[in-house]
């Protein structure tokens, strides 16, 4: 090793990583042209880096990576649908009324009301038949009730004047 | 940062699963070769791909484009390897029997001897950068294998270039002090 390499040697491998300036450059340039030993330095440099690099480089050539992406995709739409059940939860968890967990009693407040008010709410009431009629005839020696019923059923109310002769007869 | 790299991570911030493969198609084997750097084991590696792009789609709405992209991601997909290794709580080290690993594909390297020799060596060197700290370790793949500047380097690893500089330094002299025998007689591209 010359007296000048020790000089040379701190630029020697950022001159082998391409990180000096032209003059550096320039410089270690023509230092190697005639120092054997700084030319044996950056070999060495240079077969480190092909033991390290050759390997990973052939490695990578023979793969196939294409089944890579899909393993990845499924996992991805994996991963996304609970995302969509979270985003629910989530929406529901910011409503103050479900946060609190007072809907529980509510809804049971409700369901009692409505027990409570079903039997008016529903219950059949009845109804007057517009077809039900009621026709009243009088006269000097009878009066008579007229009864028909919705159905066409005719129910006829005989009244006697006589109190001792009073009666009723249905047809 | 290009304008169609911010579009597509714009897109992938909002959820669009199409933007993130196409991040995914551009920076996939970056990611890989960083993880193979670390691991050394095939399976794995492709384990750290997929955990780092299912990271980045969950986290990049984080992204505020303070640094590079590149390096964002170079940092998610070392810090999942390093997470990795301290997961199986021991070092990780290509056994010569293992299957997996650097095989050379061309003639003659496929000869029976030739593989034996290349697995061994590369056994030595998985062995030697298992030795490094971690920081001189990343520092060290990060420019041999993807070749990043000292400044991008800085940017992953959030330091500075001066620190770079040097862990570059002392990981590489350990390495050569390790891998003395086998540097030697290595054959230059």
């Amino acid at each position: 090793m010359k007296d000048s390499c020790s000089s040379i040697s701190d630029l020697l491998e950022k001159y082998f990583d391409q990180e000096v300036t032209d003059e550096e450059g320039s410089l270690v340039d023509g230092h190697l042209h005639d120092c054997p030993s700084c030319q044996d330095a950056l070999k060495t440099m240079e077969g480190l880096r092909y033991l390290i690099k050759a390997p990973i480089d052939e490695a990578d050539q023979k793969e196939n990576y294409y089944w890579v992406w899909q393993k990845i995709e499924k996992e991805i739409q994996r991963e996304e649908k609970p995302a969509v059940r979270e985003s629910i939860r989530r929406w529901l968890d910011i409503t103050p009324l479900f946060r609190k967990k007072v809907w529980v009693p509510a809804a049971a407040a409700i369901v009692a009301v409505f027990l409570a008010l079903a039997p008016s709410v529903f219950k059949k009431t009845p109804s007057s038949s517009e077809a039900s009629v009621v026709e009243y005839l009088e006269s000097q020696s009878y009066n008579v009730m007229v009864y028909e019923s919705e159905k066409g059923n005719v129910t006829v109310i005989w009244l006697l004047e006589e109190p001792e002769k009073e009666g009723s007869s249905e047809s | 940062m290009e304008h169609n790299e911010a579009e597509l991570i714009s897109r992938c911030q909002q959820g669009d699963q199409e933007a993130l493969k196409q991040i995914y198609d551009l920076y996939h084997r970056k990611v890989y070769r960083v993880a193979y750097g670390v691991l050394r084991q095939r399976e794995e590696s492709f384990d750290i791909v997929q955990e780092v792009f299912i990271k980045l789609f969950r986290s990049i709405k984080n992204f505020k484009g303070e640094s590079r992209f590149s390096t964002y991601l170079y940092r998610m997909a070392i810090n999942t390897a390093i997470d990795h290794i301290r997961k199986m709580g021991k070092p990780h080290i290509s056994s010569l029997d293992a299957e997996e690993g650097f095989q050379p594909a061309e003639e003659p390297e496929k000869r029976p001897d030739r593989i034996f020799l290349y697995k061994e060596l590369e056994g030595k060197v998985n062995e030697a950068l298992n030795k490094l700290p971690v920081d001189q370790r990343t520092a060290v793949l990060l420019r041999e294998v993807e070749g990043l500047s000292y400044e991008e380097i800085a940017e992953t690893m959030k330091s500075s270039i001066g620190t770079v500089m040097s862990r570059l330094h002392y990981g590489r002299k350990r390495m050569q002090e390790l891998l003395k025998d086998y540097l030697r007689e290595e054959p230059r591209k």
